[in-house]
C-alpha cells in the first residue's frame, strides 16, 4: 500500500509543478498590462517604471516565477492589484462560500445515487427502472442554466419560499435553518448533474456485479437478492464508483461557477471572474492553481481510497 | 468416424447441434439503432432543432439585428410570437438565428477537437514516447475543470465565439485522445489482430483493416456526448458573458439576456431554454441508443 | 426413509428461443450415491442442476417435478426457495476464480453462509467456518480465514467453494464441472476429496461433467444427457463396459486416451532413438537454444522467469507436443516462436532463421513460412471480416497472385478443412465452436506453412467435436507434411496427434522423447505423477489409482 502511494505521488507532485509554470507563464502572456491598468492611461514613464519594479515585473520570467513559488511556500500570497486588500482574505472569504456549496452538493448527489440505484437493483422493477432512468435522462440532459433558473422561477418568483440569492446573512453556523432556505436551490441545482451521472454508474455497476459469478454462488448459498446487493455488490462496485465521484468532483467544481454566478452566491467562482477581468495577476494564478491543486489532490485521494478498497491492490501478490 | 457427430454439409435450417450452436441474430448495427426507439427520438429532436437554424433566413420574421421602431419590451403578439427585448429586437427571429451559432459549435468544433484528439491518441498508442508526453500533456489539461479552463483561456484571447472554439477544442481533444488509445489497446490485444501479425500484417495494415474498423464505436458514442456537452459549454460561456459578442446572439447570450428581464418579461427566456434542452436531450439519446446497441 | 433425496420427473424447461433447453429429464438419487450426469454442451445438464437448486435464469419456464425427499420444489416462490437452497441442496460451480467474491474474506463469506440460514454467528461461526475449511483439507485453516481470494491457488478456491456449500450440511450437494478449469494434478485431489466428503458425511452428490475419465473416477450411477433428453442411464461400470445407446458409445469413442504400459511401448523402446542421425541431416523446422523470457517489468521491481533455459528441436513434418500444467511456460514457447513475446536470452531460429534478426523482406519470408493458431477460435477471427475475407488475408497480406486465384484458394482451402464453400460469405458468429477452428486452421495453411504453431486448438470444443477436428488436423498434416507444435494441457489430445513430446513444469523441459515413449514409460517422476492424476475412463482402474491420488496429497 505504501509503495502504491509512492508511485503514484511523484506524478501528482509533476502535473501539480508543470501546472503552477503554465499558470504562471500563461497569464503573464496574456495581452493587457496590469501597470497600464493600475497607472492609468497618462502615467509618465518614471511612475509605470515604479509600478513595474514594485510589482517585480522587471525581473526575468523564471526569476519571478521563483520568488512566486517562495512566497507561496509562506502563504505570503501577495495583495491583490484591484480589488485590494490581501489575496490571502479574499481566498478564504470565497472559498469558505465555495467549499459550503460543493460539499453540500456532493453530499446531495451521493446520497441521491446510493437510494436511487440501490432501489432500482433491489426491486428490479420495470416501471421503477423507468421512471428512474427517465428522470435520470432529464437531469443529465439539463444544463446548469436551465435548472438553476427553473428553480428560481418556481421556488422564488412564482412560489416566493425560498431565497432567489445570496449568502445567509448570518452566517452559516448562528441560523443553520435560515442557511440551509439559502443553501438548498444552489445545492440542488450543482448536484443535479453530478447526481444523475453518478446514479448512471451506480446502477450499472450494480447490475454488472449481480451478473458476475460469485452472487451466483452466493445465491445457491439462499443469501437473498436484498442482503447481496447490500453487503456484497455494493461492495464491489465500490471502488470504480470512487473513481466516478472523483471525476464528478472536477465537474462539480466547474458548475460551481456558474452556480455562483446564477444565484450571486459570493464564492471563489465570482472572485476568479472579477480577477480576470481585472488582470489581477496575483489573485489569478492564485485561483487558477488552487482549483488544479484541489483537483489533483482529489484525484490521488480517490486512487488512493480505490487501491485501500480493493484488496488485490491493498495486499497485492497472489500465493 | 463414420457417423459424423457434426454434420457440415448439413443443409442450413436443419436442426443444429444444441450448443455449439452458432449465433443466427445479427448484430444490431449503428444504423439501425437510431431508427428506433431512443435513437429516434433523439434523431428527431436534434432533427427538428437543425432544421430551424438552417431555415432561420425563411421562418425569422426579422433580421438577427435588425431594431424594430417602437416595439420596445412588447410581451408575445401576433406580430412578434416572442415579443421584443429592450433595444428593439425580435426575439422568434433573434433565438432562430441563435441556433446557428450553437450549430456551428456543435458540428464543427467539436468534430475538429475529435479528430485532432483521435489522431494523437492513434499516433501515441503506438509510440511508447509520445504517449508519455500526451498522457502528461492530457492529465493537465483535464486538471482544470472545463469552466475554469474556458474562463483563462478567456483571459487569454478575450472573449468570443473563437473563444467558445478553442475551449471545446481544448476540452474535447484530450478526451478523444485517451479513449482512442484505450479502446485501440483493448483492440491491439486481441487475438485476431496477433493473427494478423503472425501472417505478416504491418503495423499500417493491423490498423486500417483491424483496429480503426473494431474501434470506431466508443468514438461514436463520445462524439455524441461531447456534442451535448458543447450545447452545455457554448451555454454557459454565453451566460458569464465569456461567450459569443453582442449583438448576434447565441442560445447561451438569448439566455442571459432572458435572465436579465427575467422579472420583467420572464417569456424571453423560454425559446432558447426549450431549443437547448431539446439539442441536449437529443444528442444524449443518441449517444444512449449508440451505447445500448453496442453493449448488446 | 421411504423417499429418495432428489427425484427429478419428466423435466422440460424452455425460453422464449424455439428449442427447449430439457425436453425430458428424469433422475433420482438415492442417500450417499453419486450420480454423473453426462453429456456435451447443450445437453441441458447444467439447466437440469439449476432448476433443481431453483436457480434457473430469467425467462426460462419449467414444467414437470422436482422432489426433495418427496418434496415438490419446483415453481415455490423465491422465500420458500430461499429456505432450501443452501440449506438441503448446494452448488458449485466450474469456474473458482470468480466464484468467490474478491473483496471479502474467506472467513467472512463463510460467515454469510452460515448466517443465511440462522447458523452459528460471531465467534461460533468463525469456529465453525475453521471446522469447515478443515473439512475440504485447506492447511493451517485459522490464518487461511482472513484470506481474500486472490491470495490462494486455484485448487484452494474450490476447497472453499467447497467448504461454502458444506457450510449447512446439506443432503444433496451439486457439482457443475467442478473441476474443469483446474490443472490434472489439482483435478486429481479435489476429486477425492468429494470422495471422501461422501464417505464421511453421507451426502448425495450429483456431478456433471463432460469428461469421462471424471465420472469413471467419481459416480456410482450415469446419466447420459443429449439434446435435453436422457438415452441411457446405468450403473458406471455397467455403462463403461456395456454402452446400449450408440450416442454414448460415440462419446466414449471420442474421448482420446493414454496409452497404456503394455501398449507396443517396450518394443518401441527397444528400437534405438534415430536422433543423432536427423541432427546432422537438415535443418530443424524450428530449434530453441537456451531460451529465456521474463514476464512483469523491470521498473515495477519483479521480474518472473516464464521460460528458464529451454532448449528443443523440432525436424522438419514432425510433430512436437508441449504439454505441462499452468505455468509451465508451454504457451509462451509456442507465442515465443511465432515472434509474439521478447526474448529475454537465447535463440529461436525458424528453419535456420534467427526470428529475432529478422527484418523487412526476410520477416516476411518468415512469417509465409509459419502459422498460428489461437486456443479461442471465436476470438481469433476478426468479426468484421467474413470467413471468406478471413481466409484470404495472407494471401493480400503478402499480395499472392490475382484476386480471383485468391477467392480459388479459399474455396481450395475450405474444402480441405472440410466446409462448403458457400461458407466463405458467413461471418465468424454464424459459425459453431467447431466450425470456427477449421476456418482457423484454413487460415493458418494459406500460405502453405512449413510450421504451424496449435495453442490448445481444441480446449473450446466438445470431445466429438474435439475427436473430428483433431483427426482432421492429423490427416491435413500427413498431406502437407508440415512441421506443428501442439500445445495442450491435456495429455491425451497430444498423443494423438504428436511424434514427440516436451513435459515441462515452472518454465523448464523436465522430460522430452517420442510420445510413445514418454507417455508409456515416462522417466521423470513429475511426468509420472502428471500421468497417475489423468481420471482413466474406465471404472475398474478407480481403485487402483486411489492410493496413487492420496501420496500426491500428502506430498
Amino acid at each position: 500500500m505504501t509503495r502504491y502511494l509512492l508511485r503514484r505521488l511523484p506524478s501528482a507532485l509533476v502535473v501539480l509543478a508543470v501546472a503552477s509554470f503554465g499558470i504562471f507563464a500563461l497569464v503573464r502572456l496574456v495581452p493587457g498590462d496590469p501597470v497600464s491598468t493600475l497607472a492609468g492611461p497618462d502615467a509618465s514613464p518614471e511612475a509605470r517604471a515604479a509600478i513595474r519594479a514594485d510589482l517585480g515585473l522587471d525581473q526575468p520570467l523564471l526569476g519571478q516565477y521563483l520568488t512566486w513559488l517562495g512566497q507561496l511556500a509562506r502563504l505570503d500570497l501577495g495583495t491583490s492589484y484591484r480589488i485590494g486588500g490581501q489575496v490571502k482574505d479574499l481566498v478564504a472569504d470565497g472559498a469558505v462560500n465555495t467549499i459550503v456549496l460543493t460539499v453540500t452538493a456532493l453530499l446531495l448527489a451521493v446520497v441521491v445515487a446510493l437510494v436511487s440505484s440501490v432501489l432500482a437493483v433491489v426491486l428490479d422493477n420495470r416501471w421503477v427502472n423507468a421512471a428512474l432512468s427517465f428522470g435520470n435522462t432529464l437531469a443529465i440532459a439539463l444544463p446548469t442554466f436551465v435548472t438553476g433558473l427553473v428553480l428560481i422561477l418556481l421556488f422564488a418568483v412564482v412560489l416566493p419560499v425560498l431565497p432567489a440569492g445570496g449568502t445567509p446573512p448570518d452566517g452559516f453556523i448562528a441560523r443553520p435553518d435560515i442557511a440551509a432556505q439559502y443553501l438548498l436551490l444552489p445545492a440542488v441545482c450543482l448536484a443535479l448533474g453530478a447526481g444523475a451521472a453518478l446514479t448512471r454508474f451506480l446502477t450499472e455497476a450494480l447490475r454488472t456485479e449481480l451478473r458476475q459469478p460469485y452472487v451466483t454462488t452466493a445465491r445457491a448459498l439462499g443469501i437473498s437478492r436484498r442482503r447481496i446487493v447490500l453487503t456484497q455488490a455494493l461492495r464491489n462496485a465500490l471502488p470504480s464508483t470512487v473513481t466516478v465521484l472523483g471525476i464528478q468532483f472536477g465537474t462539480l467544481l466547474g458548475g460551481a461557477v456558474l452556480v455562483e454566478a446564477i444565484f450571486t452566491w459570493p464564492g471563489l467562482g465570482g472572485l476568479i471572474e472579477e480577477a480576470i477581468s481585472g488582470r489581477d495577476y496575483p489573485l489569478v494564478q492564485v485561483l487558477l492553481l488552487l482549483s488544479v491543486a484541489v483537483f489533483v489532490a482529489v484525484q490521488l485521494l480517490t486512487d488512493i481510497v480505490h487501491a485501500w478498497l480493493d484488496p488485490r491492490v491493498r495486499i497485492g501478490g497472489a500465493s | 468416424m463414420s457417423e459424423s457427430l457434426i454434420d457440415v454439409a448439413a443443409p442450413e435450417g436443419a436442426a443444429p447441434r444444441p450448443d455449439d450452436e452458432p449465433d443466427q441474430r445479427r448484430r444490431p448495427g449503428a444504423r439501425s439503432a437510431l431508427r428506433r426507439g431512443k435513437g429516434l427520438a433523439g434523431v428527431l429532436l436534434i432533427g427538428v432543432v437543425v432544421a430551424l437554424g438552417l431555415l432561420a433566413p425563411l421562418l425569422a420574421p426579422y433580421g438577427p439585428t435588425e431594431q424594430i421602431p417602437g416595439a420596445n419590451l412588447v410581451g408575445p403578439s401576433g406580430a412578434h410570437w416572442l415579443g421584443t427585448d429592450e433595444v428593439n429586437r425580435d426575439v422568434y427571429s433573434r433565438t432562430l438565428y441563435g441556433i446557428r451559432t450553437d450549430l456551428v459549435v456543435v458540428f464543427l468544433a467539436v468534430p475538429i477537437g475529435a479528430v485532432i484528439g483521435i489522431l494523437v491518441g492513434l499516433v501515441s498508442s503506438w509510440w511508447t514516447f509520445t504517449d508519455v508526453i500526451a498522457q502528461r500533456v492530457f492529465d493537465l489539461v483535464l486538471a482544470f475543470p472545463t469552466l475554469i479552463l474556458a474562463i483563462a483561456l478567456t483571459a487569454f484571447v478575450g472573449p468570443g465565439l473563437r473563444t467558445v472554439f478553442f475551449v471545446i477544442i481544448a476540452v474535447e481533444l484530450p478526451v478523444f485522445g485517451r479513449l482512442t488509445r484505450t479502446s485501440v489497446r483493448t483492440v491491439r490485444e486481441m487475438p485476431y489482430v496477433e493473427a494478423a501479425h503472425v501472417v505478416g500484417a504491418g503495423s499500417w495494415w493491423q490498423l486500417r483493416r483491424h483496429v480503426l474498423p473494431n474501434s470506431w464505436e466508443p468514438l461514436l458514442v463520445q462524439l455524441a456526448v461531447s456534442m451535448s456537452v458543447a450545447v452545455f459549454i457554448e451555454g454557459a460561456m454565453s451566460f458569464l458573458g465569456l461567450g459569443v459578442r453582442p449583438p448576434h446572439p447565441s442560445l447561451g447570450s438569448l439566455i442571459r439576456d432572458g435572465v436579465r428581464n427575467m422579472y420583467d418579461a420572464p417569456f424571453f427566456a423560454v425559446g432558447p431554454l426549450a431549443l437547448v434542452v431539446a439539442l441536449v436531450l437529443g444528442l444524449l439519446l443518441v449517444s444512449q441508443a449508440l451505447a445500448e446497441a453496442r453493449r448488446s | 426413509m421411504s423417499h429418495p433425496v432428489l427425484e427429478v420427473r419428466d423435466l422440460a424447461i424452455s425460453f422464449a428461443h424455439p428449442r427447449p433447453a430439457v425436453r425430458s429429464v428424469s433422475v433420482t438419487v438415492d442417500e450417499g450415491e453419486v450420480v454423473a450426469l453426462v453429456g456435451e454442451s447443450g445437453s441441458g445438464k447444467s439447466m437440469t442442476a439449476r432448476a433443481v437448486i431453483g436457480l434457473l435464469p430469467d425467462g426460462a419456464v419449467a414444467t414437470g417435478s422436482v422432489r426433495l425427499r418427496g418434496e415438490e420444489v419446483l415453481g415455490l416462490p423465491e422465500e420458500e426457495i430461499l429456505r432450501y437452497r443452501g440449506r438441503r441442496v448446494a452448488m458449485v460451480f466450474q469456474e473458482p476464480q470468480t466464484a468467490l467474491n474478491p473483496v471479502r474474506t474467506v472467513g467472512w463469506q463463510l460467515a454469510e453462509a452460515l448466517r443465511a440460514h440462522g447458523g452459528a454467528r460471531g465467534r461460533a461461526a468463525r469456529e465453525r467456518a475453521v471446522e469447515l475449511l478443515r473439512e475440504v483439507e485447506i492447511p493451517d485453516p485459522e490464518e487461511r480465514l482472513d484470506f481474500y481470494p486472490h491470495q490462494l491457488s486455484g485448487g484452494q478456491k474450490q476447497r472453499v467453494v467447497l467448504a461454502l456449500a458444506l457450510a449447512n450440511e446439506p443432503e444433496l450437494l451439486l457439482a457443475d464441472e467442478p473441476t474443469t478449469a483446474l490443472d490434472v494434478t489439482v483435478q486429481a485431489e479435489i476429486l477425492a476429496l468429494l470422495r471422501r466428503i461422501r464417505d464421511r458425511t453421507g451426502t448425495s452428490i450429483v456431478i456433471i461433467t463432460h469428461n469421462m475419465g471424471v465420472v469413471a473416477h467419481l459416480a456410482d450411477r450415469v446419466v447420459v444427457l443429449r439434446q435435453g433428453e436422457v438415452v441411457e442411464e446405468a450403473d458406471t461400470r455397467a455403462l463403461f463396459a456395456r454402452p446400449r445407446h450408440p450416442y454414448t458409445r460415440q462419446l466414449l469413442a471420442a474421448v482420446p486416451r493414454l496409452p497404456e504400459v503394455d501398449d507396443r511401448v517396450l518394443e518401441l523402446l527397444a528400437e534405438p532413438e534415430p536422433e543423432g542421425v536427423a541432427h546432422e541431416m537438415a535443418t530443424p523446422a524450428l530449434e530453441y537454444d537456451d531460451v529465456h523470457v521474463h514476464f512483469g517489468s523491470r521498473t515495477r521491481g519483479r521480474v518472473l522467469p516464464a521460460v528458464d533455459g529451454v532448449t528443443l528441436r523440432l525436424e522438419t513434418g514432425q510433430v512436437l507436443g508441449l504439454v505441462g500444467e499452468s505455468g509451465s511456460g508451454k504457451t509462451t514457447l509456442g507465442r515465443l516462436a511465432a515472434g509474439l513475446v521478447p526474448l529475454a536470452g537465447g535463440r529461436v531460429r525458424v528453419a535456420g532463421t534467427d526470428i529475432t534478426q529478422a527484418r523487412g523482406r526476410r520477416r516476411a519470408a518468415l512469417c509465409r513460412r509459419l502459422a498460428f493458431v489461437h486456443q479461442d477460435p471465436e476470438a481469433s477471427l476478426d468479426p468484421r471480416f467474413t470467413v471468406g475475407e478471413a481466409i484470404r488475408e495472407p494471401l493480400d497480406v503478402h499480395g499472392v497472385g490475382t484476386r480471383r486465384a485468391r477467392d480459388q484458394r479459399v474455396v481450395e482451402l475450405l474444402d480441405a478443412v472440410r466446409l462448403p464453400a458457400s461458407f466463405a460469405r458467413r461471418r465468424p458468429r454464424e459459425l459453431s465452436g467447431g466450425q470456427r477452428q477449421r476456418v482457423a486452421l484454413a487460415r493458418a495453411l494459406t500460405l502453405e506453412p512449413r510450421l504451424l504453431i496449435a495453442d490448445e486448438p481444441t480446449s473450446a470444443l466438445d470431445v466429438s467435436v474435439q475427436a473430428e477436428v483433431l483427426e482432421l488436423f492429423a490427416d491435413l498434416q500427413r498431406r502437407l507434411g508440415f512441421a506443428c507444435i501442439v500445445i495442450s494441457h491435456d495429455l491425451a489430445v497430444v498423443n494423438a496427434v504428436a511424434d514427440r513430446v516436451a513435459v515441462l513444469r515452472a518454465g523448464r523441459v523436465v522430460e522430452s522423447g517420442p510420445a510413445a515413449r514418454v507417455f508409456g514409460d515416462p522417466a521423470h517422476e513429475y511426468t509420472r505423477r502428471l500421468l497417475d492424476a489423468v481420471p482413466v475412463p474406465d471404472p475398474t482402474v478407480r481403485d487402483a489409482t486411489g492410493p496413487a491420488l492420496r501420496e500426491h496429497i500428502a506430498s
